[in-house]
């Protein structure tokens, strides 16, 4: 959707969200 | 009649149940054309459309079931190695957990109509604890109606299917290689797609802990959380200074945002 939007630039972040919380990286509250 | 033809109709139902069951299972054989040729054989008394329904139905609930029965055990972690191996891009797990909220199991009842979604419809709802009966039910539903959509087309066109069949018959095992080309062209064509979609994201997906280096170092991009609202329902947390997006809400968060401006996505 954003790349339709004409955003060049998006990078998808490898392995997501669990990735994160597998690698044990501070995380907020939504 | 040649022995192609012959072996079709010989092996016809194991064929057709196999057929349904590979693509079911994931394997990239569409079982549609099959179906509709089985549906124009029956019409020519070839074939038993009765046992053709009875073999697609049991072969699709089989592999279903299996995927609805590993959703149950590993959870969400089997969707996301279903991304990997798709070859449809378009099916991302988002969208496929947002309908299934939306519609819960009756998205079963079209979940074949659909692609990309078929195939993850069944472990998004073993992942989401559904009854295994309801699950049965519904997908065994949705599966007569795709299944006897093929077979009356194939019905209702088999003059014109008839031709073809001839045609196919007249060129012999040409017509194996012919169709053997046409898929080996279609998993082609769905791997450029693929392979497109990643040069367009430039293929440099972000390690997470590269991110996490550039939030510690203040230099990180704009962070977009894209998970499904049911997924954030699960796990309400999220990657620091990450801006949560909607799709009706996209166009007024990112208005104002030159083109040129590096996001980083994240789903589950």
């Amino acid at each position: 959707m954003l790349i339709d939007r004409g955003f060049t630039l998006v990078r998808p972040l490898k392995g997501g969200f669990e990735a994160w919380i597998e690698a044990g990286y501070p995380v907020e509250n939504l | 009649m040649t022995q192609l033809i012959h072996s079709v109709i010989r092996y016809g139902v194991p064929l057709v149940f196999l057929n349904v069951f590979l693509e079911q299972i994931g394997a990239p054989v569409p079982a549609l054309p099959t179906l509709i040729v089985a549906g124009a054989l029956s019409a020519d008394g070839r074939m038993s459309s009765t046992h053709v329904l009875v073999a697609s139905i049991v072969a699709s609930l089989i592999a279903d079931w299996i995927w609805f029965l590993l959703g149950r055990r590993h959870g969400y972690r089997v969707l996301r190695t279903l991304c990997r191996i798709s070859l449809s891009p378009d099916s991302c797990v988002r969208e496929t957990e947002a309908r299934f909220e939306r519609w819960g199991l009756k998205s079963l009842l079209i979940a074949k109509f659909i692609p990309g979604f078929s195939l993850v419809a069944p472990p998004l709802a073993g992942a989401a604890r559904q009854s295994t009966i309801a699950f049965l039910i519904y997908d065994g539903i949705g599966a007569l109606l795709w299944v006897a959509s093929g077979v009356v087309v194939g019905r209702a066109f088999h003059h014109a299917i008839a031709d073809v069949l001839n045609a196919l018959e007249n060129l012999g095992w040409w017509a194996v290689a012919i169709i053997a080309s046409a898929i080996a062209l279609l998993i082609a064509l769905k791997w450029m797609q693929r392979r497109s979609l990643y040069r367009r994201l430039r293929m440099a997906r972000v390690s997470v802990h590269d991110l996490k280096r550039m939030l510690d170092e203040g230099s990180a991009p704009m962070i977009v959380d894209a998970r499904s609202s049911a997924a954030r329902k699960r796990d309400a947390r999220r990657i620091p200074t990450a801006v949560v997006v909607e799709g009706d809400t996209l166009q007024e968060r990112f208005a104002a945002l030159p083109p040129n401006r590096e996001i980083i996505v994240y789903c589950t």
